[in-house]
């Protein structure tokens, strides 16, 4: 697990209900018991740790929130498009 | 005119509108028939790094020359936006009712207009003076402006009103929650006469980041009940009816408008956010037994329609709990797809739409509907209104924290 993950997972675990249950890349967000609301407070500290801003809705289902590891994904993107286009994340 | 229960009947004697598709109420119901949105790219202030930049606002408001005519309050024409939104409304609605500063008893009258936020447009300007720009003091009437009851002051002062007076908070419940007050106000014989509903206007940066912040607004319109919709689009505005007993209505010879016939509220007691079924659908039975109808007698329903993925499913099924078989036959309709989500404001405004559509016999529509959603699955009245007559009308409101008001409008009393 590289900085990026292991930082996500972090993040995961603190809004989690039963933060000892196991999280892999592969594990759904909604079988750690992650609700819309924990997810706005998660993409919220997530923006805050990385510096980056993601565009989430709610009212949509995206693919990049389905698994733990959709996320690192998106994040290690936007994290690596911020330097070349710091308003890359809010297109 | 004293009911079996012994409790008065109320009726409207005046509407007021500042809208993002019309100031004023033959302008806002203009748009609404014609199906107009008045979500725009924001104005008012710098978008900057926001992705959501859309809004409803109110366009060519021009405090000083709405306000000129004010008598009494003075402080008015200083007070923050949401506070002059509502003396704009209630001038209209006090005209339209043929009542002159200041009234006639004033003891005997009422002024509840709520607001969900109060002035936080003044409140991030002041910050800003504070923070940013280190001044030594924020302007002396930062305080007036912030308070959340002051637009409920400023037209009590204005009017003389001397009776119960406050505002309101229950988020997007807020002006249902007024008027359901100050028709039992008046029904109980507390007070003859009111002024009720709420005033919004909270668009500013600092708002759009908080909302921008839950994720649950749509970064290109307002679409409710569609398919596509994404998400709500805020705006501001203000609704004002004046409530009268309709002995004191008759004896003045006022034009009466219509009749509020039944109001019901409860709270979902579950969760902050996600809406439940049990609470929307309870608060429509309590209204329509307060109405004393059947699930028959409503023809237009206007919908708390937020355009949220789960507010408009949920919504759906409460109705469809309520009114059964007649769920297909009635017109609903979210007129929030052209003025916005006026949070506060919003079940005042949306109060003036069902009067209109009564008086008329038209429902306005759902613009924006593109695509239809199985799981929504009732008339939306599709992107153009309809010619209908409509005898009882339901508007809903419902608001974060699951707090529930619906209220019936009927036609004036025969």
């Amino acid at each position: 697990m590289d900085d990026v993950a292991s930082k996500i997972v972090e993040i995961l675990q603190k809004h989690m209900k039963d933060p000892d249950k196991e999280v892999a890349m592969g594990t759904k967000l909604e079988d750690l018991e992650i609700e819309s609301l924990d997810l706005a407070m998660i993409v919220f500290d997530i923006e805050d740790s990385f510096g980056i801003e993601i565009p989430y809705n709610a009212n949509e289902e995206v693919e990049d929130f389905k698994t733990v590891g959709s996320v690192v994904d998106r994040v290690r993107s936007l994290v690596e498009g911020s330097d070349a286009s710091p308003s890359g994340a809010a297109a | 005119m004293t009911q079996s229960n012994g409790t008065r009947r109320v009726v409207v004697t005046g509407t007021g509108a500042v809208t993002p598709i019309g100031i004023g109420v033959d302008d806002y119901w203009t748009s609404l028939k014609a199906g107009v949105s008045g979500v725009a790219p924001i104005q008012r202030f710098d978008t900057e790094d926001l992705y959501i930049t859309i809004a409803g606002e109110v366009k060519g408001f021009d405090p000083r020359a709405c306000l000129r005519r004010l008598k009494r309050d003075k402080v008015l024409p200083h007070a923050d936006r949401f506070s002059q939104f509502a003396g704009v409304a209630a001038c209209e609605a006090m005209d339209q009712a043929g009542i002159e500063a200041p009234i006639e008893d004033g003891m005997r009258a009422a002024s509840i207009i709520g607001s969900g936020a109060g002035g936080l447009v003044t409140f991030e300007a002041a910050y800003r003076d504070l923070f940013i720009r280190k001044k030594k003091a924020t302007h002396p009437f930062t305080l007036l402006r912030i308070i959340g009851s002051s637009a409920a002051a400023h037209v009590g002062i204005e009017y003389g009103i001397k009776g119960p007076t406050f505002g309101t908070v229950s988020a997007c419940a807020t002006a249902a929650h007024a008027i359901g007050l100050m028709f039992d106000f008046v029904r109980r014989g507390v007070v003859d006469i009111g002024i009720a509903g709420a005033s919004e206007s909270v668009l500013n940066y600092g708002t759009m980041r908080a909302w921008q912040a839950m994720r649950v607004l749509s970064p290109d319109g307002c679409f409710p009940f569609s398919k596509n919709r994404n998400g709500t689009v805020l705006a501001e505005g203000c609704g004002l009816l004046v409530l009268e007993n309709l002995e004191r209505a008759r004896a003045r010879g006022a034009n009466i408008l219509g009749e509020v016939v039944g109001f019901g509220m409860t709270s979902d007691a579950k969760d902050m956010v996600n809406p439940d079924i049990e609470g929307p659908r309870e608060a429509m039975r309590q209204a329509l037994r307060d109405a004393d109808l059947s699930t028959t007698d409503i023809d237009y329903l206007n919908a708390h329609g937020t355009a949220t993925a789960v507010n408009d499913v949920n919504e759906t099924r409460a109705i469809k709990d309520v009114f059964g078989d007649h769920a297909k036959n009635l017109s609903v309709s979210s007129t929030k797809s052209m003025h916005g989500h006026m949070l506060g404001a919003g079940g005042g405004i949306e109060a003036v739409a069902c009067l209109k559509a009564i008086e008329e016999g038209f429902v306005p529509p759902t613009i924006g509907y593109t695509e239809p959603d199985p799981e929504c699955d009732l008339d939306y009245t599709p992107n153009e209104g309809r010619k209908r007559d409509v005898t009882y009308a339901m508007s809903n409101s419902f608001a974060f924290g699951g707090l529930n008001a619906v209220l019936v409008f009927g036609p004036p009393p025969a």
